[in-house]
């Protein structure tokens, strides 16, 4: 026993780890005191009655729990979430392959086009959600008028104006951003993978498809994987996009849970029902980092 | 496969052609905009190309609208993120990279786990925390923020640049009688400086784009960040489009720049995690 302590003692707090745990202090103050207490904080709003600044008034148990999970609003805005996020996932999987596709066959020029398709990604998120917002504008909007001029669509509609084509615009905003993320992804996957593979399927009398199909998916998998994994983090954690397209209108039609806790926080100041929101968030995101990192370390493991 | 290619090459290049009209399509409106009168903006039909073209809206930003202000305080809170960031980062990375201690797993773990989470949770609590610390209207304040939603990110980008380096190279310096942060300092970040650069600029880049916790604890218009000084164009009833994409315009450029230069490194990062081990 007392040998063992010692072994352990010495293997676990020697000059090097003690060295480590000093080096690693100044971020762990930061995290515990500007992450982990706000989070258990957010916990304590979620039981207590709060005021109006958020101050915590008396312990109310779940009752801020019992209110927000029995109003409709609450459960269609977390289903709008997933569809949210899974839609805006595929279409960016899905077109950012494309854009990986065409990125990797060459010619000249494909420099610069790479350098522009990134422009989305590089660019900052509230800035561009503000150039949309003068986009999608009906009646001095360029797109409506394009759309208008080439006859391509001679009625368009009022893009933020309507539950269902607001949706469609603000998802469009959040796939827009997130594409050149999976189109460099992917094409960084494809372009490492051997000319020898390719070459052999030829041999075998393999078409494009069946080469795609079978030689660049299956060369790529384990990246697909993680920019699903990340981008569909991304995707529900875009508050940027919502805040500043719709504030989550009309009436709920683009609302997401992350707008909600906000604007249940600061424009409505019901900061319990905020800090419930908020938690439920937490958990959601908690299980899908937690997937996300095992699946990561797995993946290291196989390399 | 060179066959199909070649066959198919005036296929992909209209392809390519489309698809960027399609991805760029907001910054050809945003160039346009930013040409025009503040009458023309209204003009039906909305018209591509100025009829008059003017850099008026250049000036009016700058002198009317103190868009100066807003580049000042965004690059204070950018620089200072950085700086900041590196602090605690770069020796909490050379820690996990290098040093045995109990918890090193669960530690990559977290790191990995916290870069998912969301600043909407905090800011709730944290607005609360800020203001009995007197930190709303501050730099200070934005920069912490900025700081803690940077540091796992940060140092996990670190931790595979100093795992990259061969252990050699260390033990060597140590032999001549370097200490551990002796051979941080002189030995292992200099070898690591390209991934300390992407790492500063990515921190720079993050704080930039803020826009969050600048909507959340920024009242003042001078400690406004440029992502907020711009939204305040956005009126409840009208916008000033043209003032709006000029200083769009001119946020965008150091932003776009700084990307280009790390872009690469930064999708190494994402894909491998950087990390071995």
């Amino acid at each position: 026993m007392g040998a063992s302590t010692t072994t352990l003692r010495s293997r676990y707090w020697n000059k090097e780890a003690q060295l480590a745990y000093l080096l690693m202090l100044p971020a762990v103050v930061l995290l515990v005191s500007l992450m982990v207490y706000p989070i258990a904080y957010v916990f304590m709003m979620s039981l207590y009655r709060t005021d109006r600044l958020g101050r915590l008034q008396e312990f109310a148990g779940m009752a801020a729990y019992l209110e927000v999970f029995s109003t409709r609003v609450f459960w269609e805005t977390t289903v709008r979430t997933a569809v949210w996020t899974v839609l805006a996932v595929v279409v960016k999987a899905v077109l950012g392959m494309i854009i990986a596709l065409v990125l990797n066959v060459e010619y000249t020029g494909r420099r610069t086009a790479r350098m522009l398709f990134i422009i989305p990604w590089a660019s900052s998120v509230p800035i561009s959600a503000m150039l949309w917002k003068w986009v999608y504008d009906h009646e001095f909007g360029l797109l409506n008028q394009t759309l208008r001029a080439t006859g391509i669509w001679t009625n368009p509609p009022v893009w933020l104006g309507a539950p269902t084509s607001a949706f469609i615009s603000t998802i469009w905003v959040d796939i827009w951003v997130g594409v050149p993320f999976m189109a460099l992804i992917f094409l960084a996957g494809m372009q490492a993978i051997s000319r020898d593979l390719y070459e052999s399927g030829e041999i075998d009398g393999a078409n494009a498809t069946q080469k795609f199909v079978n030689i660049t998916i299956p060369g790529i998998r384990h990246l697909i994987l993680i920019a699903t994994m990340l981008s569909s983090l991304w995707t529900f954690n875009d508050f940027n996009t919502v805040f500043i397209l719709t504030k989550g209108g009309p009436g709920t039609s683009t609302e997401i849970l992350i707008t909600a806790v906000y604007k249940h926080g600061f424009e409505w100041l019901r900061f319990s029902r905020a800090a419930v929101m908020a938690v439920v968030t937490f958990v959601i995101l908690t299980m899908l980092s937690l997937f996300y990192a095992r699946m990561f370390f797995r993946q290291e493991r196989d390399l | 496969m060179s066959n199909w290619r070649t066959r198919n090459r005036p296929l992909v290049i209209g392809l390519t052609l489309l698809l960027l009209g399609l991805m760029l399509f907001p910054f050809f409106v945003m160039v346009s905009t930013m040409l025009k009168s503040s009458q023309e903006i209204y003009v039906v039909p909305a018209t591509w190309i100025p009829r008059n073209l003017t850099f008026a809206n250049f000036s009016r930003v700058w002198i009317e609208y103190h868009l100066l202000l807003y580049f000042r305080s965004s690059l204070i809170v950018a620089l200072g993120t950085m700086v900041l960031n590196i602090l605690v980062s770069v020796p909490a990375a050379y820690a996990v990279a290098r040093l045995r201690f109990l918890g090193r797993k669960a530690v990559m773990y977290l790191l990995l786990a916290i870069q998912m989470f969301s600043p909407v949770i905090v800011v709730i609590s944290l607005f609360r925390i800020f203001a009995r610390a007197q930190l709303i209207d501050t730099y200070t304040g934005l920069i912490l923020a900025n700081t803690v939603f940077t540091i796992s990110f940060a140092t996990w980008m670190m931790t595979g640049y100093f795992s990259a380096i061969p252990s050699e190279i260390e033990e060597a310096a140590r032999i001549d009688g370097c200490s551990r942060v002796g051979t941080l300092l002189r030995v292992m970040l200099p070898i690591a400086a390209p991934g300390l650069v992407t790492v500063m600029i990515y921190n720079f880049i993050t704080a930039w784009n803020e826009f969050l916790f600048a909507l959340t604890f920024i009242n003042a218009r001078a400690k406004m960040p440029l992502t907020l000084g711009i939204y305040q164009f956005v009126g409840r009833w009208s916008t000033q489009w043209e003032l709006l994409t000029t200083s769009a315009f001119l946020a965008l450029i150091p932003v776009l720049v700084l990307f280009y230069l790390i872009e690469k490194q930064l999708v190494a990062g994402l894909a491998s995690g950087a990390v071995k081990g």
